[in-house]
């Protein structure tokens, strides 16, 4: 087993009486691609901070390939970080600010160029070298950012929403380019975002944090199909949840009995009659007919509203007792539906695809 | 719709020239009116020690041919401009603790306390310094206690520069204090997370980025300073004959006005140029 490359153990930060982020326990490999997300207030980037050494942490520790980094001076540390503003300096030109670091650690001059010069090139902006950073476009400012911290040579670098500046195509470009870097460079990214679709496409582990704790860790496909909490499951977007007491039928089904009736699993592992649990039904996942008959978890409702996006529509539904439901469906498969709002439809799922949340995600599901 | 969007106009209209009507008026009367007066003037003659107007140019001619005009201008624009680096050099540090070690509740007292000075009369605050500068005041019979010479501090640069800081110290403060408030946080933590030590910080993030405001601090100093009377006269005792004591003189000295519209004249071309090479300087932007 590997060392990890930075470990954070029982990192607390508090504000007066606000604690921003607790018992944050945390190891990042080498090489990883690691995205932090959460909602607003989090702590998602206090947290990052902490890393970068811009926060003092309350409580706990902070290593870089084992060795405590929490005492060491800011300017000592190399865990350079790529600000949500970029903070460029508005009166160095490009190369000044790519040169920046490397100026400030006393790195010698031809060293310092041909470094510069390095990595101008590699992201494109050598043509740019002599500009004011201030007559720069969004995309060319995020790559003058890069080139800054990057020239450095860090094991590590640190993004605190990088891309959050960008249009949306952008945005996407320059996601693409970050994951080519890192695949490239096999450096470790830690990477704070709230977009969903940058932290799932880039990342090999997502975080989410929710109130300064982390809420969960896994691969973006666990996060996806294995919500562990209620919060993670809304957070991700896209679920209906139902709650109930899990209960084993005469005929030895195991389900949950909500106020939509008894909604069957097939997860045998977490099968403890009695408990309370909340059911998970991803939005791709729901079949809806107007029409009754078609599956075996089946809730009558009332089509409420579509929401159009793009190649797939969402449609909310809601059932008698009031649960909300989110169903995705193609376009064409909408059409055959024929529905219109305020009329009764049918969802239904297979047992399969409903997951309990909280359960441990130890059975990979086939 | 075309009626509307005319009525509509028209409207837009009259509010430009609502804010920008005064500027023109202002404009000619307070500063294009007083400056044609001042160059006409320059050519007028003094004739039975009466103003007379004319075209003559023997004012520029007198004026231009004096040794003194010269030195006088050099001796202005050296002592003035070391005054105001000075008081720009004690000004900073305070600058620097009020704009980034204290709240920013008890930066407005601080600038508050450094105000008050203004609401008393600057005259009255350097006859209190002669007071205490003068033979037998209070710093003489100081340093006279503790074996140091116990003579008068006054006529010398020492108290001029006490003069001029007098005047100048708050303004510079309070530029200063706004410009390195101003300077942006998250550059200077970017700065720091890239290597940086506190002193770096200073001169490769802090200095450049609050220099328009600190040129300017240095440049209000100068013009403050270069066009003081009161103390060169006061405190300096005309030791050092600067150029307005030079133009007090002219005055006094047989109604000589179209001369002292050249040394007028002469002084707002210098001051007007140091003024527009340093806010060139200090808004320069590298990189094109």
């Amino acid at each position: 087993m590997t060392q990890p490359l930075l470990e954070l153990h029982n990192l607390n930060k508090s504000y007066g009486t606000f604690e921003a982020v607790k018992d944050i326990d945390l190891s990042v490999d080498a090489g990883e691609f690691l995205a932090i997300m959460g909602p607003s207030g989090c702590g998602k980037t206090t947290t990052l901070r902490m890393m970068a050494g811009l926060e003092d942490p309350t409580r706990g520790d902070i290593r870089l390939e084992g060795q405590q980094i929490n005492d060491l001076p800011v300017w000592q540390r190399e865990t350079p970080l790529v600000w949500q503003n970029l903070a460029l300096f508005p009166y160095m030109t490009v190369r000044e600010n790519v040169e920046f670091g490397l100026r400030m650690k006393k790195v010698p001059a031809p060293e310092r160029q041909r470094r510069c010069a390095e990595w101008l090139e590699r992201l494109g902006i050598a043509g740019f070298a002599d500009r004011n950073v201030a007559k720069l476009s969004g995309g060319q400012r995020q790559r003058v950012a890069l080139a800054r911290s990057l020239v450095l040579q860090p094991k590590v670098l640190l993004l605190d929403e990088p891309l959050s500046a960008l249009d949306a195509h952008m945005s996407i470009r320059m996601q693409g380019e970050l994951k080519r870097l890192q695949r490239e460079l096999g450096i470790t990214f830690v990477y704070v975002t709230h977009s969903h679709s940058e932290a799932f496409s880039l990342a090999d582990r997502v975080v989410i944090m929710n109130t300064g704790r982390i809420e969960q860790l896994g691969t973006p496909q666990d996060i996806f199909l294995r919500p562990r909490s209620r919060f993670v499951a809304q957070f991700v977007g896209g679920i209906s949840l139902f709650s109930g007491m899990l209960k084993t039928t005469k005929e030895g089904n195991i389900g949950i009995d909500s106020a939509d009736g008894l909604l069957q699993i097939a997860d045998p592992a977490s099968a403890q009659g009695g408990t309370r649990c909340d059911l998970a039904v991803r939005a791709d996942r729901i079949n809806v007919t107007t029409q009754p008959g078609w599956g075996t978890n089946e809730v009558p409702c009332v089509l409420m509203s579509e929401e159009f996006a793009g190649a797939v529509v969402n449609l909310h539904l809601e059932t008698a007792a009031g649960t909300g439901i989110v169903a995705q469906l193609q376009q064409r498969d909408l059409e055959r539906l024929s529905a219109r709002a305020g009329q009764q439809v049918y969802a239904s799922w297979h047992p399969e695809d409903g997951v309990l949340l909280g359960a441990p995600a130890l059975k990979a599901v086939a | 719709m075309s009626v509307l969007s005319a009525k509509l106009r028209l409207r837009r209209r009259g509010w430009f020239a609502l804010w920008a009507a005064p500027l023109p008026v202002w404009f000619a009367l307070f500063f294009l009116g007083p400056m044609l007066l001042l160059i006409a003037m320059s050519f007028w003659s003094v004739q039975n020690y009466r103003l007379t107007p004319d075209f003559s140019l023997s004012a520029w001619s007198y004026v231009l041919s004096l040794d003194f005009l010269w030195s006088s201008f050099w001796r202005s624009y050296g002592l003035s401009l070391l005054s105001a680096v000075l008081v720009s050099l004690l000004a900073f540090p305070a600058s620097y603790a009020m704009a980034f070690l204290i709240s920013p509740a008890r930066r407005l007292t601080f600038l508050g306390l450094a105000l008050a000075p203004f609401f008393t009369s600057y005259l009255v605050r350097i006859y209190s310094l002669q007071v205490f500068l003068g033979e037998g005041g209070v710093l003489p019979q100081m340093f006279h206690s503790i074996g140091l010479s116990g003579a008068s501090l006054l006529n010398s640069y020492t108290a001029l520069f006490l003069g001029h800081a007098t005047l100048t110290l708050p303004v510079v403060l309070v530029l200063q204090t706004l410009a390195l408030g101003n300077v942006d946080r998250t550059e200077m933590s970017a700065a720091v997370n890239l290597g940086a030590r506190p002193l770096q910080v200073l001169r490769h993030i802090i200095l450049p980025a609050a220099r328009p405001g600190l040129s300017l601090g240095v440049l209000f100093a100068f013009l403050l300073s270069y066009a003081e009377f009161v103390s060169a006269t006061y405190l300096g005792g005309g030791v050092f004959q600067t150029l307005p004591i030079l133009l007090t003189d002219l005055i006094r000295g047989g109604q000589q006005w179209p001369r002292a519209a050249v040394v007028s004249l002469l002084m707002m071309a210098v001051l007007l140029l140091t003024s527009l090479v340093t806010v060139a300087w200090a808004y320069r932007q590298k990189g094109n």
